[in-house]
């Protein structure tokens, strides 16, 4: 008999309505607003490619060892460097990053000695072109700079 | 799938040495410097006990060798043997479920293919290996009528490899499409190649990469 | 045979396409049909065949474990677990305890975020539009979690072989505690929503069933042979990664149909919570990354190693001669030999039940197809 009542009066269907209008409680909104609030992102984020600074002297922190291009498994990451004859070291001269192919592993970031190779929280990575998404030392050094929007 | 391609699209080939990146960049003249020693083999040792010693009396010149390495054990089958082996194994010892049918090309052997059978027994909680050896052309026959679980995993050897099995119900390239050529997974056919007949007729761009 | 209707229609051939809602992915059944009648299945795969095994050949170990997380994308740090535990075999090193400890965390972790994703993707199909909403919104707690740890969501690359590489974060064990405190009302509610509704149950009763036999004959495993009756998981079995130490049950059912799956899931999930719990009240301190030298070189050989993946028995088979790259690199993906099984289980359903069953069988293209 019970069982009958709660099959015509679809007891188990208002059961899951009952949920439903439960999570309507503003406290369960979870959406973000983007781009008015953008997700803070966790600091270990494997985000944009970066080039550190020495902040003291203004040079970069990288000793062009390579490690970086070696550790990569697609091989995006092509350093060059020139010897300077007073110091007797490698300085770098250019760097070149493929973002288009890269797929954000982090082996780079690994592989790098002095830290100087980090990626970033920064994810808003987009551009209009392909030859944009191929980076050089001075973006690498600066940082993608996506455009603001006023909301 | 450029991997070889330098970013930039320049046209200078890649450095040498990119083929094998060590992580990091130890001397590699050491490796170089030695002389030349004969190929290292695995280090198997004889496996012994009474699964193993059923299967060579009942199979007797067929079994090449039954070994365990790191504890997982394998046994060696002449190839006209192998569904035998593993109807044996099913029936009477109770190894019913096909994990995997796989192949392993080793292009320096006469004999290129090793074909691959784990199988695993869920009252005796035990896994076992078949190996084979199969040359270019042969037609091992199909595992489908023991296990049914074989289907798919032969077509995908085939697809992979070119080793057809005879008697299976459904031969045909399963991942691939049906009229690409070539057996991607052979040693002979690069990382870089693709068949660039199908890709030009079917999706019109000159090449894949 | 049912009896000749006055419009005497023929058999019907229905492509279910590549592009397709409910197909999970870029899968292609062709459908023989009468009405709606399934007479016969025919499943055409490989649009997301990207050459893993092909590209395991040209990679160093350490710089192929990015790529084994695309492959089942949706539980990633799984695929990187099997993959580490199987070069490490091969090399006779293990994880340290602390290093196994926190494996086991973000494997179980990972289970219980994947199977919200299967039970949202899985109801949306059936036609129940609610529950993706919570599952997805209610699986952002796992995926902050491992975004905290590790930097990604999605492909985590979690793991390194012989250990991890990042130490926990700080509040990483409060925020584990946190979010198993949390899921079980969740649980609650999932079930609240759907275990006693009477479209879900008749919708999933009775549908694709796949007894115990069938099972072991197609080699299907996971959830759906443990639908069926077989009292089989590979962390018990055959166990990993320290999961002896922890206490937690087998799920199993009688039936094998799609519902019997759906509630072998939605325990799995619970015991999964339970056993983080047990994990995360015992970590062990110590180093996180075994003795591994900084080039991997493994001796000459092979191994099959396989874990309890949220799908089934995920298995890496990886032939090494001496060199620094693998020589021959195999995945045994469980959703590939799962899928086999599709046309067994449709035999006689209807459209509606396809979808249902492709649902229930929780595959991802990407691990199918590699």
């Amino acid at each position: 008999m019970k069982r009958l009542l709660r099959t015509i009066f679809l007891v188990d269907l208002f059961q899951g309505l009952w949920v439903t209008f439960r999570n309507q409680n503003p406290k369960y909104i979870y959406t973000e607003q983007y781009p008015a609030e953008r997700p803070k992102v966790a600091e270990r984020y494997r985000g944009a490619p970066r080039l550190n600074i020495n902040p003291d002297n203004g040079e970069t922190l990288c000793i062009a060892c390579n490690l970086c291009a070696l550790a990569c498994p697609e091989a995006l990451i092509v350093v060059t460097s020139e010897r300077n004859e007073a110091t007797k070291r490698k300085e770098l001269t250019t760097f070149t990053y493929d973002t288009s192919r890269c797929m954000f592993c982090g082996l780079c970031e690994d592989a790098c000695p002095v830290d100087a190779l980090e990626l970033t929280q920064d994810f808003e990575m987009a551009t209009f072109t392909r030859e944009g998404q191929i980076w050089d030392r001075q973006t690498l050094e600066e940082g993608p700079k996506p455009t603001q929007y006023k909301c | 799938m450029a991997d070889e391609q330098k970013p930039g699209g320049s046209d200078t080939p890649p450095p040498s040495g990119k083929e094998a990146p060590a992580p990091p960049a130890k001397p590699a003249a050491a490796a170089h410097a030695a002389p030349p020693k004969p190929p290292a083999t695995m280090a198997a040792t004889p496996w012994d006990s009474d699964l193993s010693r059923q299967i060579k009396e009942r199979f007797g010149e067929a079994i090449g060798e039954t070994s365990t390495y790191l504890g997982q054990n394998f046994v060696v089958v002449k190839p006209d043997s192998a569904m035998s082996l593993l109807e044996y194994l099913k029936l009477e010892a109770d190894f019913d479920y096909l994990v995997d049918v796989t192949a392993v090309d080793w292009p320096k052997r006469p004999e290129r293919f090793d074909l691959v059978y784990i199988l695993y027994s869920f009252s005796r909680n035990e896994r076992v290996r078949v190996k084979t050896h199969i040359a270019d052309g042969y037609k091992p026959g199909t595992a489908v009528g023991v296990h049914l679980a074989a289907n798919w995993l032969e077509r995908e050897v085939y697809d992979m490899f070119g080793i057809e099995f005879a008697g299976h119900p459904d031969m045909r390239r399963i991942l691939l499409p049906e009229e690409w050529e070539g057996f991607p997974l052979r040693k002979d056919y690069s990382i870089l190649k693709q068949d660039d007949r199908w890709v030009q007729e079917n999706l019109g761009i000159p090449s894949g990469q | 045979m049912p009896e000749p209707t006055f419009l005497d229609s023929t058999e019907l051939v229905l492509n279910m396409g590549p592009q397709h809602p409910s197909t999970h992915g870029v899968l292609r059944v062709i459908l023989k049909l009468d009405g709606e009648k399934v007479t016969g299945t025919e499943c055409v795969i490989g649009y997301l065949h990207r050459g893993v095994e092909k590209i395991g050949e040209n990679r160093t170990y350490a710089q192929f474990n990015p790529y084994v997380d695309r492959m089942d994308y949706v539980a990633a740090v799984s695929n990187g677990l099997g993959y580490c535990l199987a070069v490490e075999k091969l090399l006779n090193v293990e994880a340290p305890p602390r290093a196994q400890a926190v494996r086991v965390i973000l494997t179980e972790l990972n289970r219980v975020a994947s199977h919200q994703l299967w039970l949202g993707t899985h109801a949306l199909d059936i036609g129940a539009i609610t529950p993706v909403f919570y599952c997805l919104r209610d699986r952002e707690e796992a995926l902050k979690i491992f975004e905290k740890y590790c930097g990604a969501r999605l492909t985590t690359h979690a793991f390194r072989i012989g250990g991890l590489l990042y130490e926990t974060y700080d509040g990483f064990e409060q925020d584990i505690r946190a979010f198993c405190d949390w899921m079980d009302p969740k649980l609650a509610e999932y079930e609240e929503l759907l275990t006693n509704n009477r479209i879900w149950v008749g919708r999933l009763k009775g549908v694709g069933i796949l007894n115990a036999d069938e099972c072991k004959e197609y080699g299907v495993t996971g959830p759906v042979l443990r639908a069926a009756g077989v009292k089989w998981d590979l962390r018990k079995a055959q166990p990993y990664s320290g999961y002896e130490k922890y206490e937690f049950d087998i799920p199993t059912r009688e039936n094998g149909d799609t519902y019997d799956r759906y509630l072998v899931r939605m325990e799995e999930m619970r015991q999964s919570v339970r056993i983080m719990r047990q994990a995360v009240a015992a970590i062990p301190d110590g180093p996180i990354m075994g003795k591994v030298g900084k080039v991997i070189k493994p001796p000459v050989g092979e191994a099959y190693v396989s874990i309890e993946a949220p799908k089934g028995e995920l298995g890496y088979y990886i032939v090494s001669d001496g060199a620094t790259q693998p020589y021959r690199l195999r995945v045994r993906p469980p959703s590939f030999v799962n899928l086999q099984a599709l046309d067994r289980m449709v035999a006689g359903g209807l459209i509606a039940d396809v979808v249902a069953i492709i649902g229930t069988l929780d595959i991802v293209l990407g691990e199918v197809d590699r």
